[in-house]
């Protein structure tokens, strides 16, 4: 009788251990939920990380993108989207993600530089030749300039213009609150159409020819320039922009449950290596590492900028001040 | 005179009809400080807005569309589905009305304290009831969360009462390795893996409703390997007497069951007549003691049950074979069960053998008849007993309008429609045989048919059955079938109500069961 229960168990067991095993000899996927203009940059990353991967380990790599607004991507990985990491533009979209319990409430600590391995700005791309004469921020108040923006309720970029136009009426008005919501308020009279990410904004502005100026990322002016001709458009630096942080973290329960833990893990590490600050400078994007930093110094215009905690005693008190329902952007702004 | 004042005042209305015209001319061009080109700007922007705005509005309706739930009624019954597929949830159902005409047989009642069954015949034997029935009234609820996680809730409320069969939740990790945890069908008989609404004739064969387990408790892991070409199950359950359905409340034996089945299909994928060949084998194992300090006398099926042992039940649902009320299971049980199928166009031929192995003891103690506390329950020394209960079956089925036999539903290739279609119609047929181990009529020592396991003269030692049937699927929902069996029992009568004597000679064979059943289904 024991010999028999013993027969069952161990083939039992056999079939248990053998089974997931024979299932999981396949190729390792991770999903990268990231924002929506780092398309071409995530598209070169991947490649170079996944032979890298394939060098140190022997393992293939294949990483799945999405790509969308920034707070948008947030709401789809809180509900239920199987992101192994998240690089979004901003880092209150992954404190949301975080405080959804999918990762730790202290994620920014565990990489360098506050888990931001680059970084950007918010600048103007006019069209050929300027020809409504935008120079900084004031001129973008006028009523005959027609702006393009995205949306500061989905797109992080649209957040980061939207501080960085506060940022500059407070300086302008002597830190008078009222009158940078003024300010404000006619900036965003001026926006025919919201979009709600950046890259869908850059193809009202570019693509379909509408508005005089796109507001938007720094390395999106750029690759509109690249890709799309520099004898149609020009950049516009204005004279004070903000510090555009995007952020990276692992989402820590998909990936342990998937256990993909490491390799995402080495995924978020590897844009900090040279070759990731390289590809992220070539596309535009300002590197955090020194050496990178100063080979590609001359690519990026020198600007004025200020950080969201000197201005705005950071992304919380920013998000609830502005962007959380009934706040300031609410206040200001009632769809044409 | 007059003339030149009428030319002159003609030259002046004209005069000044030509300047406001002009001055509402220069009015309708715009104002002077937008030209024509600053103006077509303006308007060819406003065109470009509208049209961008129309396509933003056409993303987000294309974007909630793909976000939106769906949900659909139809031939598989209500479903709610998420717009990604990785939630759903639906709403089934099985309704099974019958009839059972008898032209012969017996509802055995005697011996037995129950008084409801009413005027006996000399033998002791009541007439078999003729009955309409509700067989099967099951509504289930089951679905599939984050696209792997299934589940299924089925109580049945036929018989006027209401049990919980299935209530399981099975993670689909891979194709070749899920876990199902719950009350669910034991992954053993493949009669019974059949569903319900699908089986051939409207009763199962002896070797699934009488040896091999229904539902239990438990935990399994299953899978399918080799491109579903071998398909295993391996479960620790809580373990269940012969066609047994356990309760889902807590047991009182804390010994597990094993189960384990191993099931090849390994011609299905190829193009071949060998591509509807399936051929495996069951088993389970376990190590029981009955149940102590209950009342156990009044020995219907569901009490007999309660001493870890089973009664059988004819094709009619009369039961022919119980164990007697001082007879308990204590020790192994082991069950082993190969199995095949073949279908081959419009053909399908099903068969499986059945051998259980069961330890068993008398005891003395209980309650009294008339109910109420009793004793404690001892193990009589020197009378535990191995016996060797074995059945068997061969269903055959041929469909009529050509449609192609398989293990699952029958889908008929015109629906039913008075002038446009038939519906499918099937021919069945089944062979049945149980033999129960002669042992289980004597005493321990083997030398009488008194102070027995079971008694010869009122359980049967042998059933054979043959059915036939026409089943008519009116379309994938909705079966009208009939069935004929006939049943003839070695044993399992004595002379009038008198008890078996030592030497087994006051014992005849119980009178045969001859019945006509009939089902209306609708399945969904």
């Amino acid at each position: 009788m024991k010999i028999l229960q013993k027969i069952f168990i161990t083939v039992s067991t056999l079939f248990i251990v053998i089974s997931p095993i024979a299932a999981h000899a396949e190729d390792i996927t991770l999903l990268n939920v990231s924002y929506d203009p780092t398309r071409e940059l995530y598209q070169e990353f991947n490649a170079a990380f996944a032979k890298y991967w394939q060098k140190e380990k022997g393992q293939t790599v294949i990483v799945k993108q999405s790509h969308g607004g920034s707070g948008k991507q947030a709401r789809a990985v809180i509900d239920g989207l199987d992101a192994d990491v998240v690089t979004l533009a901003l880092a209150y979209d992954v404190d949301a993600i975080a405080k959804a319990r999918l990762l730790p409430l202290d994620w920014q600590k565990r990489l360098p530089h506050n888990s931001s391995p680059y970084t950007s700005t918010i600048v103007f791309l006019v069209r050929k030749g300027n020809p409504k004469n935008i120079r900084d921020w004031n001129d973008l108040v006028k009523p005959e300039v027609a702006i393009i923006p995205a949306n500061p309720k989905t797109s992080g970029a649209a957040r980061w213009a939207y501080l960085a136009a506060w940022g500059y009426a407070l300086k302008k008005y002597g830190n008078d609150e009222a009158k940078a919501k003024e300010f404000i308020a006619k900036f965003y009279g001026n926006v025919p159409v919201f979009d709600t990410g950046a890259r869908g904004a850059t193809t009202t502005f570019v693509e379909r020819g509408i508005g005089d100026v796109l507001v938007g990322w720094e390395n999106e002016a750029y690759l509109a320039l690249k890709e799309l001709g520099a004898g149609k458009f020009e950049i516009v630096t204005p004279s004070i922009s903000i510090l555009a942080e995007p952020t990276v973290s692992l989402v820590d329960k998909v990936v342990k449950r998937r256990g993909t833990e490491a390799v995402a893990q080495a995924y978020l590490q590897y844009l900090y290596s040279d070759e990731g600050q390289e590809i992220a400078a070539k596309h535009f994007y300002r590197p955090r590492v020194d050496a990178v930093a100063a080979k590609y110094a001359g690519q990026f215009a020198k600007l004025n900028l200020f950080t969201i905690d000197e201005v705005f005693g950071g992304w919380p008190k920013a998000q609830l001040t502005h962007f959380a329902d009934g706040g300031v952007f609410d206040e200001i702004y009632r769809p044409k | 005179m007059r003339k030149s004042w009428l030319f002159w005042g003609v030259a002046l209305v004209i005069g000044i009809s030509v300047v406001f015209t002009a001055s509402v001319s220069a009015q309708e061009v715009g104002s002077p400080e937008k030209s024509l080109e600053q103006r077509f700007d303006e308007l060819d922007q406003e065109v470009r807005i509208l049209k961008r705005k129309r396509e933003l509005d056409q993303e987000a309706a294309e974007a909630a569309k793909k976000a939106a739930p769906i949900a659909k009624v139809g031939s598989s019954g209500l479903s709610v589905e998420s717009a990604d597929g990785n939630h759903i949830i639906r709403l089934r159902g099985i309704l099974q009305a019958d009839h059972r005409l008898f032209f012969e047989g017996a509802n055995d009642v005697r011996n037995r304290s129950d008084q409801r069954a009413g005027n006996l015949n000399e033998e002791g034997f009541h007439d078999a009831n003729n009955t309409w029935l509700l067989r099967r009234l099951r509504p289930t609820l089951e679905g599939t969360l984050f696209g792997k996680y299934d589940f299924r809730i089925m109580p049945d409320f036929a018989g006027g009462t209401v049990a919980l069969l299935d209530g399981y939740i099975d993670a689909r990790l891979d194709l070749a390795f899920k876990i199902r945890v719950g009350k669910f069908k034991s992954f053993v008989g493949l009669e019974r893996l059949q569903g319900a609404a699908d089986i051939k004739l409207l009763e199962r064969s002896y070797v699934t409703n009488t040896l091999l387990p229904n539902r239990d408790l438990g935990i399994a892991v299953h899978g399918d390997l080799f491109g579903n070409r071998l398909n295993y199950a391996f479960g620790l359950m809580n373990g269940v007497t012969d066609g047994g359905n356990i309760s889902t409340g807590p047991q009182f034996s804390g010994r597990k069951e094993f189960t384990g089945r191993l099931f090849a299909t390994p011609f299905v994928n190829d193009d071949s007549v060998l591509r509807g060949i399936g051929i495996g084998v069951a088993a389970t194992y376990t190590d029981i003691k009955g149940e102590r300090n209950l009342n156990f006398t009044d020995t219907t099926p569901a009490d007999a049950t309660r001493n870890g042992l089973p009664s059988y039940l004819t094709d009619g649902q009369n039961p022919f074979f119980r164990y007697n009320g001082a007879t308990v299971a204590d020790g192994m049980r082991l069950r082993i069960s190969p199995q095949a199928y073949y279908y081959i166009g419009p053909l399908g031929v099903l068969s499986e053998y059945a051998i259980v192995r069961q330890d068993v003891s008398l005891s003395t103690g209980g309650s009294p008849p008339e109910g109420g506390p009793g004793s404690n329950t001892v193990i009589t020394p020197n009378t535990g007993k191995t016996l060797h209960h074995q059945a068997w079956h061969v269903t055959a089925s041929y469909l009529l309008t050509g449609e192609d036999a398989s293990f699952g539903s029958v889908r008929p290739r015109k629906n039913f429609e008075w002038g446009k279609g038939w519906g499918a119609w099937e021919l069945v047929g089944r062979y049945s045989e149980i033999t129960l181990d002669a042992d289980t009529f004597k005493n321990p020592s083997g030398t009488a048919f008194t102070g027995a396991y079971a008694n010869l003269s009122d359980s049967a030692k042998r059933a054979r059955s043959w059915a036939v049937g026409l089943n008519w699927y009116l379309n994938q929902n909705v079966r009208v079938a009939v069935n004929y069996s006939e049943t003839r029992f070695e044993g399992g009568a004595g002379n009038g109500v008198a008890p078996i004597n030592a030497a087994g000679t006051n014992v005849q064979d119980r009178p045969d069961e001859r019945v006509f059943l009939s089902r209306i289904q609708l399945a969904f």
